[in-house]
């Protein structure tokens, strides 16, 4: 916690510090030329920025002092003063004194007292003459004033990418280089590869911790945004945040603002009902929305409540039939987890009529995608009149995942090990046909089943028929799960499990979902890394 | 290497190009230096199932994941009886926003050319196959007839993955619809 609290208080002083020179500059400018407006605009925003950062941090004698000091730029701004005769050292010794005041903050001193600085600002509020008496003493300080450099850095997430990239093929040549070495058999070439493989693996965590971020920095836009919605909804909204302090890449934090932004929307428009609806269901009037992260284990679980009017399960599991996307017979077996997972799928949650029944709904596919596109989980969970859950299983860092890596026609490939839930060897004896598809029963519940070669190099057009006698012998087959549906794989042999680092695909291949990236083995292959939502998307389209 | 053609071309009214040429089907092809990053034995080749044919697959060529596509196919220029030999080369070519490797058969060579020995390509050029607006020229060397290439606008995204949606997955279709 305490280390935390540091780390906050040095991204604060770099800002800060970082606001204090620009604003040095731009003061300079502004004597110079008093008409420069774009100097005067920025010192205006830079002194709102501090005065914000330092309420937030609790340092509230820099925020009313940049307070002040925003005032009358505004009031220069708006033309109402002019940067002349006493204004003009009257600022520039408040902007001495915040760099003062945070240079203070930074050696954990006291602060500068400011009453003379606060009384001038607001003399020159009222219009009356600043006290510049004695102003003159100052200079030695300004003569002593020291120049200091940050103990931060900024770096553009693109260079830290790059660094990223270069640790993931710094590890796959470590595997190579391990794989060599037991294969020499030396035992310096062992040791030193020993050694590289710790430094290595230092080195990846290192980078990977640099780019965290806490969950805070998106939540914190959050606030504003619900207060938004809800006066243009006419909902009464009390936002709760937790968690703020989980740490994520903060390329998932990107990806997933927009997903987050819409399910906060769609909780406030469609989750909670009016004031007049809640009172009249016996409810509280004030709706109430809680956003939480939380780790666990190597996830982190990032969760959006309403206490709202829940999703109606026996109108979706409707919808759904009506939708062909399952048969009545069919919909009636499905238990309610499975139901709802029907919000996800493209098109379905466009239909304006499921908005207005479930109270769910636009572009809910959209959220899934984005989740799906990190190798991430979208689940929701709701009780009808209680409210309604989304949450988003993320994985910590985008760069490194778990996979099990199998054969495939003398090929590997690696499968995520987020969408895997298990791994079964069947002889043909436990299949059945049903409907030209191959089932197979795993914990009490009938899993299809399909060949994985049959599915990918099939052609264009829908499968054939499977046929009992196609199987000989055992069958490896990986159960993978997406969105509440199981599919079992068939594959020519499981290999193992490790940790690959994923690539991207690159471009012009980009355009083929069906592979989430590549991924290099120790020994120099490449490796397809398959994509579990968009092969599952290919086994609907082409079941017989 | 283009330092030398470049300090020519203040001194001379004709600039020396280099190509790089190689064999397509029957006939020869060039492209200029510039677009050509290596050119190497072609390496292990992942194939990605559901990519068009001429798409040979993936390939690691230096930690860079390179597609390796065959422009023989993808033009139909390949003859029935002259299969790609089980060794073949790769030149990485450098297109406006990726690699990519192009597999010919035999090693390609570089050849200097007087920027004047390109003709326009003629209007009565009408191969069917490749399509006139990615031909900078025709240059005309003794016996030799060597189609000069613009890379940059044959290896566009849409052009070299043909956009046929049917030949690609299900799934990315339906990703380009939303």
């Amino acid at each position: 916690m305490k280390s935390r609290e540091q780390e906050y208080r040095e991204i604060f002083m770099a800002e800060a510090l970082e606001y204090y020179n620009a604003m040095s500059r731009h003061i300079s400018e502004l004597e110079r030329d008093p008409a420069d407006s774009e100097a005067l605009r920025e010192l205006f925003r830079l002194m709102h920025n501090l005065k914000s950062n330092a309420r937030a941090m609790g340092y509230n004698p820099i925020g009313e002092v940049a307070h002040h000091m925003e005032t009358i730029f505004g009031l220069i701004r708006d033309k109402e003063k002019t940067f002349t005769g006493s204004v003009v050292p009257v600022l520039f010794s408040g902007i001495d004194t915040i760099g003062e005041m945070i240079r203070a903050v930074g050696e954990n001193e006291e602060l500068p007292a400011v009453n003379r600085l606060m009384d001038n600002l607001d003399r020159l509020v009222k219009g009356e003459e600043p006290n510049l008496e004695d102003e003159e003493q100052d200079d030695d300080e300004d003569v002593s004033r020291k120049l200091e450099l940050s103990d931060l850095v900024y770096i553009q997430v693109r260079k830290l990418d790059h660094l990223m990239n270069l640790v993931g093929e710094l590890i796959i040549d470590r595997d190579r280089i391990l794989t060599l070495s037991k294969e020499i058999g030396n035992p310096a070439l062992a040791t030193a590869a020993a050694h590289l493989a710790r430094i290595a693996d230092e080195l990846q965590y290192s980078v990977m911790d640099a780019r965290l971020v806490g969950v805070g920095s998106l939540f914190s836009k959050f606030p504003r945004v619900v207060r938004d919605v809800a006066t243009t909804e006419q909902k009464d909204v009390e936002l709760t945040m937790t968690g703020e302090d989980i740490q994520i890449d903060r390329n998932i934090l990107q990806i997933i603002t927009d997903a987050l932004l819409h399910l906060v929307r769609n909780a406030i428009g469609h989750g909670l009902e009016t004031p007049a609806e809640r009172v009249a269901a016996g409810k509280p009037a004030q709706g109430h929305l809680t956003l939480s992260a939380q780790a666990e284990r190597d996830d982190v679980l990032v969760q959006v409540k309403d206490d709202g009017r829940g999703i109606n399960v026996a109108s979706v599991r409707r919808k759904a039939v009506e939708r062909g996307l399952v048969s009545a017979q069919g919909a009636a077996g499905l238990n309610d987890d499975a139901v709802r997972a029907f919000l996800f799928e493209p098109g379905f949650s466009m239909a304006k009529e499921v908005t207005e029944i479930s109270g769910r709904g636009v572009g809910l596919d959209v959220v899934k995608l984005a989740i799906d596109s990190l190798g991430g989980q979208l689940r929701v969970a709701s009780v009808l009149g209680e409210g309604t859950t989304f949450t988003l299983v993320l994985p910590t860092s985008i760069a490194v995942k778990g996979a099990l890596l199998f054969e495939l026609e003398n090929r590997n490939y690696a499968i995520p090990l987020m969408h895997t839930d298990s791994v079964v060897s069947l002889l043909p004896e436990s299949f059945n046909v049903v409907g030209g598809l191959l089932m197979t029963r795993i914990q009490d519940e009938n899993v299809p089943v399909v060949s994985l070669r049959r599915l990918l190099h099939n052609g264009d057009g829908p499968l054939s028929p499977a046929q009992k006698t196609d199987l000989t012998g055992r069958q490896d087959i990986i159960i993978v799960n997406y969105n509440n549906r199981r599919l079992g794989l068939i594959v020519d042999r499981f290999l193992r499990q490790q940790d690959i680092v994923v690539k991207p695909m690159s471009k012009p291949l980009d355009t083929i979902d069906l592979f989430g990236g590549v991924t290099l083995l120790g020994s120099g292959q490449v490796c397809l890394v398959l994509d579990v939502p968009a092969l599952t998307r290919l086994f609907l389209a082409k079941r017989p | 290497m283009t330092g030398m053609p470049e300090s020519e071309k203040i001194a001379k009214q004709d600039p020396i190009i280099q190509l790089i040429v190689f064999r397509l089907g029957q006939e020869e092809y060039g492209i200029r230096i510039e677009q050509v990053k290596e050119v190497t034995i072609t390496p292990d080749i992942a194939r990605m199932p559901k990519t068009p044919a001429f798409v040979k697959g993936i390939a690691n060529l230096r930690g860079d994941i390179i597609a390796v596509i065959d422009l023989e196919e993808r033009f139909n220029l390949r003859a029935a009886d002259q299969p790609m030999p089980a060794v073949s080369y790769t030149m990485a070519i450098e297109a406006k926003e990726y690699t990519i490797g192009i597999m010919v058969r035999e090693v390609p060579q570089p050849l200097s050319i007087a920027q004047s020995v390109i003709e326009k390509a003629p209007e009565f050029i009408q191969d069917v196959n490749i399509h006139d607006k990615y031909i900078e020229g025709i240059a005309k060397i003794g016996p030799r007839i060597i189609v000069v290439l613009d890379m940059l606008k044959l290896l566009t995204p849409t052009e070299i993955m043909q956009l046929q949606t049917k030949a690609t997955s299900s799934a990315a279709d339906s990703r380009t619809k939303s």
